[in-house]
C-alpha cells in the first residue's frame, strides 16, 4: 500500500513538473553560408538572447584552421599567413596584429566555441581575405563578390485584388512566370536577400516562399486567385520594383497597377479603413520584415553655384563631395543591398531644405552629408564628423511646440492618424542615434585616414535640422592643407574614406537590426 | 619755529591738497563721461589709435592650433550706451588685427551697418555683404566667423547671451552654406580654448 502510495505521489510530482516546464522557444533558423562553391547551412546557437555559429563548423565551411592554447585559453584561427587570436568571453580580438573590438564576445558552450554573425564579418572575413557580409532579413552569410540584392515585400488586398510589390536593391532585372498554381519570380541574381512576411488569411494568395538554392520567390496562389498581371518599374538608379497584381475569378477588371507615391508625413498609426472606422484586416499591408535600415540618403554638399571651398590647387569642394558619395552609394548598393538615394547626382544647385527634404519623402533611415573642410591655418588637416547641436532651453521650447497627432480624412471615407513634426523639431528626436552614428563614422574614419584635432563635434548645422532621421555630416578633410586636397582628389584617398562611411552604415545597421545584449 | 612760519606751512598743504582734489574731479568727470550714443566712433583699422575713454574687452582669433578660438585681452572705446558699446566691440572684432601666431577668424573690410538690442538677451549685428563674400569656405571657418562675433557680444556685455548676425539688413540662412543663422546663437565654450 506505501509502495502504491509512493508511485502515486511520484507520478503526480512528474507530471506537475512537465505541466509547469516553460513552453519551449523553436530552435533558431539556420543561416546559410553563400558562395561561388555553393550553399552550406550553418545552425545557430541562442546564446544569452544572441545568435552563435560553431566555430569549429565554420571553420570547415571556410577551410580554417583552429588550434587551441590551454596555457593562454586563447585560440588561434588561421589560413596560410593569415591569423586571428581570440578569447572566450573577451569582446577583444587580434586580427594580423590589429586589435579590434565586439560587440558580443566569443563564448564556450558544451566544449564548443561560438562565435556571432559579426566575428565572421569583422575577423574572419580578413583571415581569409574575402568579404563576408551578413545580411539578416535573409538569413544569409555572402562570401566574396556575389550579386544578392535585398528585396522588401510589400502586399495590399481588396476584395477582388491583390497588389504584390518587391522593391529590388540594387536595380535587377526578373522574370515571372505562372504554372500549377503557383507564380514564381526568378530574378537575374546570385541569390537574393528577402525577408518574407505572413499573408493575411484571404483567398488569392495563400504563401510567398523562398526556393532554396536558387534567386526564386513562389507565390503560392489561393482557391479564389484566377490571373495575374507583372510590371517593372524604376523607381531610380539603384532601385528598381516590381508590383504583381492578382486577380480573383469573377473580378471584371484588374486593379491599376501604379503604386501609390511615398507619403510626405510619416504614419504613427496603422491606417484605419471603412465608413465606420473600423480596421479591415485584409486592407493592411503586411509587416514587410526588418525594422532597421533599409533607405540611406547620401548628401553631396554644394553643387551648382556653390562652389563650396576650393584648395590652393584648385579642386572644389563640390567636385571631391560628389565623387566620395557615389562611392560611398556603389559600396552600399553592391554590398549591403540597400536602397541608396543621392539629393544631387550631378553638379546642380540644392538649397538646405530640399535636401533634408529629399530624405523625408523617401522616408530614409540614415542622412549622411558629405563635404570638405577649409581653413585660415593651411596646417590643418585631417577628417571630422558633426551632428547637430541645439541648446537646452531651445530644446524644450520646441519640444512644446510640438502636436503629437492629428487625424486627417482618408480618401474613400474615415481618418488615419498623422504624425506632424515640425520641420525645425525632426532631428531632435534622432540625436542620440546621430551621436552614435558619428561616433562609428569616426571610429571608421580614424583607422584609414588622419583625424583633425576635433574629431566628433556638434554645430548647428542647417542641412541636418529638418532630417527625420539619424543624421551626420562628414568633413572628409581640409582642401585648405595642399598635400590633403591633392589626396582628396586621388582615387585611393577617396576609397578610403567611402569604405569608412560604408562600414560605419554597416555596423549602425547592424546594431539597429540587433541591438547588443 | 615762528607761528608765521606755521601759517605758510598750513597754507601751502591747503593749496595743494585742494588742487588735488579739483585735478581728481576732473579727471573723474573725463573717465564717466560716454561717448555720444547717436556718433559712434568710426572704425579704424587700429582701435587701440583712438582717442577717449576705453574698456579692456576680450576679442577672439583663431589659435594657434587652427581649429579654436582663443580670448585675447584688448583696449576697445568705452560706449556711451549698451547699443554703441555692442557696436563698438563688434567694430573692434572686426578691425583688430591679431599679434601672431594668432590669426582673424573674421574677414577684413567689413562694415557693421547697426546694431540692435531689442530686450530680454538678444542681440542683432547688421554686417554688410562683405562678410559673406570674404569667408574662403569651408564650414571651419563658418563657424569660427559667426562664433567670434556671437563670443564677443556675450561675454563682454553682460546681459546678451544669443546674437544673430543679419547681412545687409536680413536674416539669412547660412553665411556659405552649413550654419544655420536663422536663430540667434549662444556662446559655444567647445569651440573656445583657454589660452
Amino acid at each position: 500500500m506505501r509502495r502504491l502510495f509512493v508511485l502515486v505521489c511520484v507520478a503526480v510530482a512528474s507530471a506537475l513538473a512537465v505541466a509547469t516546464l516553460p513552453a519551449q522557444a523553436p530552435p533558431p533558423a539556420p543561416l546559410t553560408l553563400l558562395s561561388a562553391q555553393g550553399r552550406r547551412p550553418l545552425p545557430v546557437v541562442m546564446v544569452n538572447g544572441g545568435e552563435y555559429l560553431s566555430l569549429d563548423e565554420l571553420a570547415a565551411a571556410l577551410g580554417l584552421t583552429v588550434r587551441d592554447d590551454r596555457v593562454t585559453g586563447a585560440t588561434t584561427v588561421s589560413l596560410r599567413a593569415r591569423s586571428a587570436v581570440l578569447t572566450p568571453d573577451r569582446t577583444v580580438v587580434s586580427i594580423q596584429g590589429r586589435l579590434v573590438s565586439l560587440v558580443a564576445p566569443p563564448v564556450r558552450q558544451d566544449g564548443r566555441l561560438l562565435v556571432t554573425p559579426e566575428f565572421v564579418t569583422r575577423v574572419l572575413a580578413v583571415v581569409v581575405d574575402q568579404r563576408v557580409e551578413y545580411r539578416r532579413a535573409g538569413r544569409l552569410l555572402v562570401l566574396g563578390e556575389l550579386r544578392v540584392p535585398r528585396v522588401v515585400t510589400r502586399g495590399e488586398f481588396g476584395a477582388n485584388a491583390a497588389q504584390i510589390t518587391f522593391e529590388v536593391s540594387p536595380a535587377t532585372e526578373a522574370t515571372v512566370t505562372s504554372a500549377g498554381g503557383q507564380i514564381t519570380v526568378t530574378f537575374a541574381a546570385d541569390a537574393v536577400d528577402a525577408a518574407i512576411p505572413t499573408v493575411p488569411a484571404q483567398g488569392l494568395l495563400q504563401a510567398i516562399r523562398p526556393a532554396d538554392g536558387t534567386p526564386t520567390l513562389t507565390l503560392v496562389t489561393g482557391p479564389r486567385f484566377a490571373s495575374h498581371r507583372a510590371a517593372t518599374q524604376a523607381i531610380d538608379a539603384g532601385t528598381s520594383r516590381l508590383v504583381i497584381d492578382l486577380v480573383a475569378a469573377g473580378a471584371e477588371s484588374l486593379t491599376p497597377s501604379a503604386p501609390a507615391p511615398p507619403s510626405t508625413l510619416p504614419t504613427q498609426a496603422p491606417p484605419t479603413a471603412g465608413a465606420a472606422g473600423a480596421p479591415d484586416p485584409a486592407a493592411l499591408p503586411f509587416d514587410p520584415g526588418g525594422t532597421g535600415v533599409r533607405t540611406v540618403v547620401i548628401d553631396p554638399g554644394h553643387g551648382g553655384d556653390a562652389n563650396g571651398t576650393e584648395g590652393p590647387g584648385g579642386i572644389l569642394e563640390k567636385t571631391v563631395t560628389l565623387q566620395v558619395s557615389r562611392k560611398v552609394k556603389a559600396l552600399i548598393e553592391s554590398r549591403l543591398g540597400l536602397r541608396v538615394v543621392m539629393t544631387r547626382d550631378d553638379d546642380r544647385t540644392l538649397d538646405q531644405d530640399a535636401r533634408a527634404a529629399i530624405a523625408n519623402n523617401n522616408r530614409a533611415d540614415l542622412f549622411v552629408s558629405i563635404h570638405a573642410n577649409a581653413a585660415v591655418r593651411p596646417t590643418v588637416k585631417g577628417a571630422e564628423v558633426y551632428y547637430l547641436s541645439v541648446d537646452r532651453a531651445d530644446l524644450e521650447a520646441r519640444r512644446r511646440l510640438q502636436d503629437p497627432a492629428q487625424a486627417l480624412p482618408q480618401l474613400g471615407g474615415g481618418t488615419r492618424a498623422i504624425e506632424l513634426i515640425l520641420w525645425e523639431t525632426a532631428q531632435l528626436r534622432h540625436l542620440e542615434d546621430s551621436a552614435g552614428l558619428a561616433a562609428l563614422v569616426e571610429a571608421a574614419l580614424r583607422s584609414r585616414v588622419a583625424m583633425s584635432a576635433r574629431p566628433v563635434q556638434q554645430a548647428p548645422f542647417r542641412v541636418l535640422v529638418g532630417a527625420n532621421m539619424p543624421a551626420v555630416l562628414v568633413e572628409i578633410g581640409y582642401l585648405s592643407h595642399p598635400e590633403e586636397e591633392k589626396a582628396l582628389a586621388s582615387d585611393a584617398h577617396q576609397d578610403r574614406v567611402a569604405l569608412a562611411i560604408f562600414e560605419a552604415i554597416t555596423i549602425f545597421r547592424e546594431r539597429r537590426e540587433k541591438p547588443a545584449p | 619755529m615762528t607761528g608765521r612760519r606755521w601759517l605758510a606751512i598750513a597754507a601751502t598743504s591747503v593749496g595743494v591738497l585742494g588742487l588735488g582734489f579739483a585735478l581728481f574731479s576732473a579727471l573723474g568727470r573725463q573717465l564717466a563721461s560716454p561717448t555720444p550714443d547717436a556718433e559712434p566712433p568710426a572704425r579704424v583699422s587700429d582701435p587701440t589709435a583712438a582717442v577717449g575713454p576705453r574698456i579692456s574687452a576680450t576679442l577672439y582669433f583663431v589659435a594657434d592650433d587652427g581649429v579654436s578660438l582663443v580670448g585675447v585681452a584688448h583696449d576697445v572705446p568705452l560706449g556711451g550706451t549698451p547699443v554703441a558699446q555692442a557696436r563698438a566691440l563688434v567694430e573692434a572684432q572686426l578691425a583688430t588685427e591679431p599679434v601672431p601666431p594668432l590669426l582673424r577668424a573674421v574677414p577684413k573690410d567689413v562694415t557693421v551697418r547697426g546694431v540692435f538690442l531689442p530686450g530680454r538677451d538678444d542681440a542683432y549685428v547688421d554686417l554688410d555683404g562683405a562678410f559673406v563674400k570674404g569667408l574662403p569656405g569651408g564650414s571651419h571657418n563658418e563657424l569660427l566667423a559667426a562664433y567670434a562675433i556671437v563670443s564677443v557680444l556675450t561675454t563682454n556685455l553682460s546681459p546678451v547671451a544669443r546674437v544673430q548676425i543679419l547681412i545687409d539688413g536680413r536674416e539669412v540662412e547660412t553665411l556659405a552654406g552649413h550654419v544655420d543663422l536663422r536663430e540667434p546663437l549662444r556662446k559655444n565654450e567647445g569651440l573656445i580654448r583657454t589660452p
